[in-house]
Order: structure tokens, then C-alpha cells, then sequence
């Protein structure tokens, strides 16, 4: 869970009522418990009820969870450990995990977590912490010199291409996919993600996705829902389901008032700018509905060939929609052009400027807890955008029927293990072991629900009543987290493809949108076939044939 | 003590034996050849010719260290005292050359070479393509005429400074509190003036100086929305952090200036102006030219701001070299491309730098 959205349902879910509810409830424990012990066995039945116990560590309320909680969890998560290793199995086993160290959360997590898997295992565990911003570059050249120094690494499945389609990873055992209960992934993050040539390599521990969020404000509005009734398309005024709806809103809210700042109303703020490859998420929101087709895994490239499909029409819609905007006078705020997904989540939409928005959880969770937010009242959320048309690739024409394609951007982060381990058995099981216990069932629960840098990405993880009954507040846990729910489990949802240098096509995309953008192309076909040229020589570069064997991989063909 | 020779600098009388002389160049000889065969055994191992020694090329850097330190016992034993002398420069020679000229090799090797970081047939050589690459790509020649309008803007900067200098050097009210006022932009790093100025106080909507605009009647507010002015926002950001560099130099150089030159200039009749131009202005010259050189090696440099406000946008507008080569190392793994963006750019740095200094060297020489 992400550290503002704990905040944020601490805040709610202790309200006075809830928090005098508890209280009674203690005193009158209490005293039951003084009139003759009849509380114990309900005490006895809790205790057997792992879930329910993790999540009262350290309670709701009851401040950020620290290196204490995180080892108390992680010891009571133990059970699948002790099923399948005996104890001190490991002595004298030593393992190299490599991770991040954002926020103090994510290395920080697991050392507390794998506290008790060492001292019942007998292995020791050296950590290698990164910050965000070196994280690729460290694993990149670790590869391209040949010098991994790491058994267990936690790593974002786009870098799938990068590793496990270079033999750099170790199949997963049969017992630990037993063990995590992979069955109860949400559906994108099962095979294909996390597995490579049909062998499985990942634990998940994470998901990810661009939820959409709106201001319910704009469309509550009399004022605005006259407006639009005298110079809209004659359609209701509320909440848009399509990227064609998005569009004609944005529109019309050029020149008009903010029902809430009182300021200049926008529409959907598209980021302009680049922000180092992660910006082309927000133009594969767009395009997303135009280009994935139902019948077809891929949008991205041809899968027989490479070749790019982002200048295919369905992708030039997309460019052309946003070129629309920057030719309509104040759809946008001043200076969009120069404007990043973080300034167009924290700076703008948060802030009050703008009516929709697409992102990850953090804007979700920040919305109510940020103390620069002033939308917390007022946001809503939902899936990605449909269309009202798709483009066919396969037929190369356009179909006149609905589409709708969530963009889960990143797919979230994942344990593997490194070939490092192979050749000894007693290492590898200890290093699939370790692995196994921080994707555990039980312990991604907490994760989920306490502070840690992960989103659930179990369907478990969705049961709210859990939530509920562990002090949270149901009718956000429901809204927000309902959004990401229906995104995971969307049956044509855009997946990117994990292959080799993902991201340096995205960063060469920004450059080429950025000049697109600045109108120094003339046109979005222009625009997007610079971009497919640009992909073209990279794929070029990396290797025509292993990148077409590799995307097919990953796209499970 | 010998009764002949170089009596006053030579202080020890060196007996060197022709055992000891064949020992010391034993030493050396028989280092150089194990460092040639341990690098040579691990080249192969490379190549696959023969088995590997080492994962690593550790086994070369021990052979090459042994060689170093015998070499510098090697001048003792066979010239004894001029042997020592020589200590006093070859361990920093072969420190430089271990630090500085190898890896410049070694990057023109890489510079060479098509190495893109994901590519799993890794460096591979690949003559001239990346220059005629880079001579082919727009987002360079962009990004390197974007370095010319910076580099002018150091004239700009420089007037700036010497009139900020010339405050300072007067007899003005809290001379000593402006000093130190002035000199603050210096003291931050480009990254918080990034985030202080670019991304705070001239955020369009919330920004203090964009709500102050606002106040004073000015209508759609932006500092970085069209090519030129981004541009010349940078520009500013960039000077406010390094004009007070320019000035504490020009300062420096105008309390050096002997006072009575300028007395007698006032006792001469010479006017404020004809008295800076004509005696003040010369005098600075020296200070002045070499402000502006390190200025420059300093601009040239740009990228801090520039990744952080505007990421080079919009359209490349901002793009600086140095930003440009970071996006394609960093982002794109592009190892052997950026690597010759990089070398090219030291070449033209290097030349330029070199005609700068020369014709420096010109201006400055006294005119009688």
C-alpha cells in the first residue's frame, strides 16, 4: 500500500464514532475479561486467524509500522516456511538480494520480513539497496558486463526481457508456485506475465495500473450542464465513458469557470513533456482503446515482424486528439506543453486545476491526504476510457464497435531468483524459499493494507470486508480500490511487452511527441512516423530476431 | 662525497654497482613482461581462445600495479639519486595515465562500437556509423546550437557581473551584507535552484512570480510555453547561479588594481566612464578573459537545470548537449553512441577552448 493512501484511510477509519465504538468495545472486553476470562476463547480464535492478526500490526491508527511490526509479521507469516524447510536446512547459506530502498520501504520491508526466515532457515541474507533512479542503469550494466552479483533481485516485469530472455533467471519450482497460490493473482498479472518460453520465473508482489480519475464536481454542476446542453452534442452531462467523450468535454470547458477554484476550467490534462520514458504511459491511455483489438495480445509492434504500430491510424488518433486540445485555446492550463505527469497529478489535478486525469495509485491515494489536495471531496474514479471505434491491425481498417482497454502500466514489481543459484541445490531452495515467503498470501495482505510501496494484485486482496473489519473505510476502499480491481481483471487490458529496452522506446517516443507537440512536425502521421522510425533503429540495434522471438514470448505466442 | 660533478644539487654520492644496476632493470624488465602475459592470457580468456583465469580483469590491474611499483624501485637502483628525483613525478604520471588517458582510450574504443546495453550481442565494433549517425541526428545538431546561444549569454552575464562588481568595490551602505547577499546563488546547487525557481517559484499557476505577473496585469503567464522563452528562462536560472562567480572574480581584480593609477587618471581629467574605459577596463582585461574561459568550461556543462525544469523541451528548444547525452546513455542504454557524443563534444570543447586561449592570450598581451 502506498504510504498516503494508509494515511488517508488511518484518518477516515478513525473517526469519533468508530473510535468511541472501540473504545466501549475494550472497556467492556475488559471487563468481561475480569468477570471470568469469557473473552479468551474468541482471543484463542483470533490467534489461529492469521489475516485477521497481521492486520491489527500495528493497528489501524496506531502510527506507521516499524522494523518491529515488519519482523513480528513476518514471523507470523511463517507457516508455508516451516510446511516446506526444516529447521537450520540452510546453515551457512548465503544469498545476495538486490532491490530498492524508496521511501524506506520496499529492502527495508523485507529485511524485517526475512528476519525470521533466517533465523529458522539458518541462511543469511546480503542487501544490496538502490535508489529508484539507479535501478536500471545498475541492473543494464550488471547484465551487459556479465557481473550480476545477486541470487535474488526485486524487479519491475518490463526488465522480464532483459533477464529472463537472456537466460539470466531461474525457473520457479513446482513447490513454490504451490506454495504462493498463484491462483489468486488478479488475471494480468498470471502467464504471460512472469514467465518466459513457458517457464515460470516470478513471485508477484505488486500491480500496477492507470485508474481514471474525474471531478464529480464539474458534473454535478447546473451551470455546466446547461452550458453543454446548449452547446453540446446532445448527449448527458456526466462522467465520460470514451476518449471521444473526453475529448468533446475538454472542449467545451475551454473559457468556462471552475466550480470549485472558481479558477479557469480544463478538461483532461494530457502531460506534454516527458518525464524519462515513463510520459508515454499517458498516450498509450489514449490510444489503448483505439489499438487493442479484443482478438489480438498485441498493439504495441507486429508481432511476425517488429514493426512498430504506433504510426497504425489508431495510434495517430490518439497523437491527433492531443494536438486538438493544444490547437483549442485554454483546453488545457498555460504552459502544457512544458508540463510531466507529476505536474499535470500533483501540481493540476490535485491542486483543483483540471476535470480528468489517468494515473497510478498515487493519485488515488493522495487525493484525500495530500495536504496540497484540494479534490479530496470531490474526485471519483474509474477504469481507463473506451472508444467508440477500434483499429483492426489484423485487417488494417477501423471497426465501428465499442472498445475498452485499461492501460496497466508496468505490471508491477516481482521477486525472481538469478541463475546465480544453479548448481547448488541447497542455495537455490533456500533463494526460492525467501522468495516464496515475501509473496506470500497472507503477508501480501499486510502489504497491501499497511504502508510498504506495493498495490494488492490478489483478488484476495479485494475481499473489502477484511479491510472493513480491520478499521478501514469501506465506501473509499470500495471506489478506489474497485477501479483498480476491474483494471487487473479486464479481459482485453493493454499489457506492454516485455522485451529488451522497453523503455528506450518510450524515451525516444517522448522526444519525438515533444517535438510533435511543439508543432515542428507537420502533422500527428508525421509525428508517429518519426517515432516508428526511431523504434525501428532501435530494434535494429538490439537485434531484429531475437526482439520479435523475445516479444513473442512475452506475449505468450 | 665526490669532488667533482654537479657539487650543488647533488647530495648523495651513488656508488651503483653494475649488480645492483642489472638487478633494478631486471626488475622492471621481468614486471613488464608478467603484466603483457597476464593481459594477454586474459585477452584470450576472453575471446575464448583458452580457458579464463578470472571473472574479472583483477589478475591484469595486480600485474599492472607490480610493474608501476617497480618501476619507480627500478629508477632508484639504476640512477640512484636522479632515480629518486624522478619519484617526485612518475607515480603521478602513472596514476594520471592509469586514471585519466587509459579510460580515454578506453572510451574511444567504446565510442566505436555499436553497444546498446540491451542488445544481447553486446559491443560489437562498428567503424564510423555513430558519427555519421550523429551528423545525421537533428536532436545533437540541436542541442549543440542551443550550446552557442548559452555560451553568448556569458557576455551578457559578464556585463552584469563587472557592474555588480563595481557596486561592491565602491563606497557604498552595507557593502560587506550585499557581498555575502550576492554571493548566495552560488552557494546552491543547480538542482535546488531547479526545484526552487524553475519548479516553485515560477510554477505558472501557484508561483509567486507568475501570481505577481498576474497581479500586474499580465495575461497567460509562462516562463517555459514557447521555444525562445524557455530558452532564455533557462538562461536566466543558469546566470543567477553563476554571475556571482564572474563578480567575487571581477571583484577580486578591481581591489588588485593599484589606487593611485586611478588617482592619477581623475588628477589627468579623466571623466567616470573615460576612467573605467580607459584605465579600469584594460587593467581587468587579464581577470576578465580568464572569468570568462571558466565561465564557459563551466556552461558548457549544462544539464542539471535543464533535465530537471524542462527536460530539453519544449521541442528540444532547452536541450543542452550534456542533457541530450544523458537521455541517450541513461535512458536509452545507448552506451557507444552517447560515448562518441561525448568524445566529439571534447573535441570541439577542446579546440575551441584552445583558439579561445590563444586569442586571449592576444588581447591581454600589453599594447605599447
Amino acid at each position: 500500500m502506498k504510504r498516503e493512501l494508509y494515511d488517508h484511510l488511518v484518518r477516515v477509519g478513525l473517526s469519533r464514532r468508530r473510535f468511541l465504538q472501540g473504545t466501549t468495545a475494550i472497556a467492556g472486553a475488559a471487563a468481561m475479561s475480569g468477570a471470568g476470562g469469557l473473552l479468551k476463547p474468541a482471543r484463542s480464535f483470533a490467534m489461529d486467524d492469521v489475516r485477521a492478526e497481521i492486520l491489527k500490526i500495528p493497528g489501524v491508527g496506531m502510527g506507521s509500522p516499524t522494523d518491529a511490526d515488519w519482523q513480528r509479521v513476518g514471523e507470523l507469516c511463517l507457516g508455508g516456511t516451516r510446511e516446506t524447510v526444516a529447521e537450520g536446512e540452510f546453515e551457512g547459506v548465503e544469498l545476495t538480494f538486490m532491490g530498492l530502498n524508496n521511501q524506506n520501504l520496499h529492502n527495508f520491508l523485507f529485511r524485517g520480513f526475512l528476519r525470521s526466515w533466517e533465523e529458522y532457515t539458518g541462511a543469511t541474507i546480503n542487501w544490496i539497496d538502490l535508489a529508484q533512479a539507479d535501478y536500471n542503469a545498475r541492473l543494464q550494466q550488471s547484465i551487459a558486463t556479465g557481473t550480476v552479483d545477486f541470487d535474488i533481485i526485486e524487479m519491475g516485469a518490463p526488465f522480464e526481457g532483459d533477464t529472463a530472455g537472456r537466460g539470466l533467471l531461474n525457473e520457479m519450482p513446482d513447490w513454490v508456485a504451490e506454495l504462493i497460490d498463484m491462483d489468486d493473482y488478479v488475471d494480468y498479472l498470471k502467464a504471460p506475465v512472469g514467465t518466459w518460453d513457458g517457464k515460470t520465473y516470478r513471485v508477484s508482489i505488486d500491480g500496477d495500473c492507470h485508474t481514471f480519475a474525474f471531478r464529480k464536481d464539474y458534473y454535478e454542476s447546473e451551470e455546466l450542464a446547461a452550458a453543454w446542453a446548449s452547446e453540446g452534442d446532445g448527449s448527458a452531462w456526466a462522467q465520460p465513458t470514451t476518449w471521444e467523450m473526453v475529448n468533446a468535454h475538454s472542449k467545451f470547458l475551454a473559457g468556462k469557470t471552475d466550480p470549485l477554484t472558481g479558477l479557469d476550467a480544463h478538461g483532461y490534462l494530457d502531460p506534454l513533456k516527458g518525464w524519462g520514458g515513463f510520459g508515454f504511459y499517458f498516450l498509450e491511455n489514449r490510444a489503448a482503446p483505439y489499438v487493442k483489438h479484443p482478438d489480438d495480445p498485441a498493439w504495441l509492434f507486429d508481432p511476425e515482424t517488429m514493426a512498430p504500430r504506433v504510426n497504425n491510424p489508431g495510434w495517430v488518433q490518439a497523437i491527433q486528439d492531443v494536438m486538438d486540445l493544444i490547437a483549442t485555446d485554454g483546453a488545457y492550463p498555460a504552459d502544457q506543453i512544458n508540463a510531466d505527469p507529476g505536474t499535470t497529478a500533483f501540481q493540476q489535478f490535485l491542486a483543483g486545476t483540471g476535470a480528468m486525469l489517468n494515473w497510478w495509485g498515487d493519485v488515488g491515494s493522495s487525493a484525500r491526504t495530500s495536504d496540497t489536495s484540494v479534490v479530496g471531496d470531490v474526485v471519483g474514479f474509474d477504469i481507463n476510457p473506451g472508444s467508440e471505434r477500434v483499429y483492426n491491425s489484423m485487417t488494417g481498417a477501423w471497426e465501428d464497435t465499442p472498445n475498452v482497454s485499461p492501460n496497466n502500466a508496468y505490471i508491477g514489481w516481482g521477486i525472481y531468483v538469478t541463475n546465480r543459484v544453479e548448481g547448488d541445490d541447497l542455495k537455490r531452495k533456500a533463494a526460492w524459499s525467501a522468495a516464496a515467503h515475501l509473496g506470500g498470501k497472507d503477508l501480501s495482505l499486510w502489504a497491501s493494507a499497511y504502508p510498504s510501496g506495493f498495490q494488492p494484485y490478489r483478488n484476495s486482496h479485494f475481499q473489502f470486508e477484511e479491510w472493513e473489519e480491520a478499521g478501514y473505510d469501506r465506501a473509499y476502499v470500495e471506489d478506489y480500490l474497485g477501479s483498480n480491481s476491474d483494471s487487473y481483471n479486464h479481459p482485453n487490458a493493454a499489457i506492454e511487452p516485455r522485451i529488451p529496452g522497453i523503455f528506450q522506446y518510450y524515451s525516444v517516443a517522448e522526444d519525438e511527441l515533444a517535438k510533435g507537440f511543439a508543432g515542428e512536425y507537420g502533422s500527428a502521421q508525421e509525428t508517429a512516423d518519426a517515432i516508428a522510425a526511431a523504434w525501428e533503429r532501435i530494434t535494429d540495434q538490439i537485434g531484429r530476431e531475437s526482439q520479435i522471438a523475445l516479444y513473442r514470448a512475452s506475449l505468450g505466442l | 662525497m665526490s669532488a667533482q660533478g654537479d657539487l650543488l644539487h647533488v647530495v648523495t654520492q651513488d656508488d651503483i654497482s653494475a649488480q645492483r644496476a642489472r638487478f633494478g632493470r631486471l626488475i622492471v624488465w621481468g614486471s613488464f613482461a608478467l603484466l603483457i602475459l597476464v593481459a594477454g592470457v586474459q585477452t584470450l580468456g576472453t575471446q575464448g581462445v583458452i580457458a579464463p583465469i578470472a571473472d574479472n580483469w583483477r589478475p591484469t590491474l595486480y600485474a599492472y600495479v607490480l610493474w608501476a611499483i617497480c618501476l619507480c624501485a627500478g629508477q632508484v637502483l639504476v640512477r640512484g639519486e636522479q632515480g629518486k628525483r624522478v619519484l617526485f613525478v612518475l607515480p603521478a604520471t602513472l596514476f594520471v595515465v592509469s586514471m585519466v588517458v587509459f579510460p580515454l582510450l578506453f572510451g574511444l574504443v567504446i565510442a566505436f562500437s555499436d553497444w546498446n546495453l540491451s542488445s544481447p550481442d553486446g559491443r560489437q565494433f562498428n567503424g564510423w556509423d555513430n558519427v555519421v549517425q550523429m551528423w545525421n541526428d537533428p536532436f545533437y545538431w540541436n542541442a549543440l546550437t542551443n550550446m552557442v546561444w548559452y555560451t553568448l549569454a556569458i557576455l551578457v552575464e559578464y556585463t552584469i557581473a563587472f557592474g555588480l562588481a563595481l557596486l561592491l568595490n565602491s563606497q557604498i551602505k552595507a557593502r560587506k551584507f550585499f557581498r555575502v547577499a550576492f554571493l548566495l546563488p552560488l552557494m546552491l546547487s543547480p538542482v535546488a535552484v531547479s526545484w526552487m525557481i524553475g519548479k516553485s517559484m515560477l510554477e505558472i499557476r501557484f508561483g509567486p512570480i507568475s501570481r505577481f505577473l498576474r497581479e500586474i496585469g499580465v495575461d497567460n503567464v509562462t516562463f517555459f510555453g514557447n521555444p525562445e522563452l524557455a530558452r532564455l528562462t533557462i538562461m536566466a536560472m543558469d546566470a543567477w547561479t553563476f554571475i556571482p562567480f564572474m563578480m567575487i572574480m571581477i571583484l577580486a581584480g578591481l581591489q588588485a588594481i593599484p589606487k593611485e593609477v586611478q588617482e592619477a587618471a581623475k588628477v589627468d581629467g579623466a571623466s567616470g566612464w573615460r576612467g573605467f574605459w580607459e584605465v579600469t577596463f584594460p587593467l581587468m582585461l587579464p581577470v576578465s578573459i580568464t572569468a570568462i574561459l571558466i565561465r564557459i568550461i563551466f556552461k558548457l556543462k549544462l544539464a542539471d537545470i535543464i533535465i530537471n525544469v524542462t527536460s530539453g523541451g519544449p521541442g528540444g528548444a532547452t536541450d543542452s548537449v550534456t542533457s541530450f547525452i544523458f537521455r541517450e546513455y541513461r535512458d536509452r542504454s545507448n552506451v557507444g553512441y552517447g560515448t562518441m557524443l561525448a568524445m566529439v563534444y571534447l573535441v570541439i570543447i577542446v579546440i575551441a577552448m584552445t583558439v579561445l586561449m590563444k586569442l586571449a592570450d592576444r588581447w591581454m598581451r600589453p599594447r605599447y
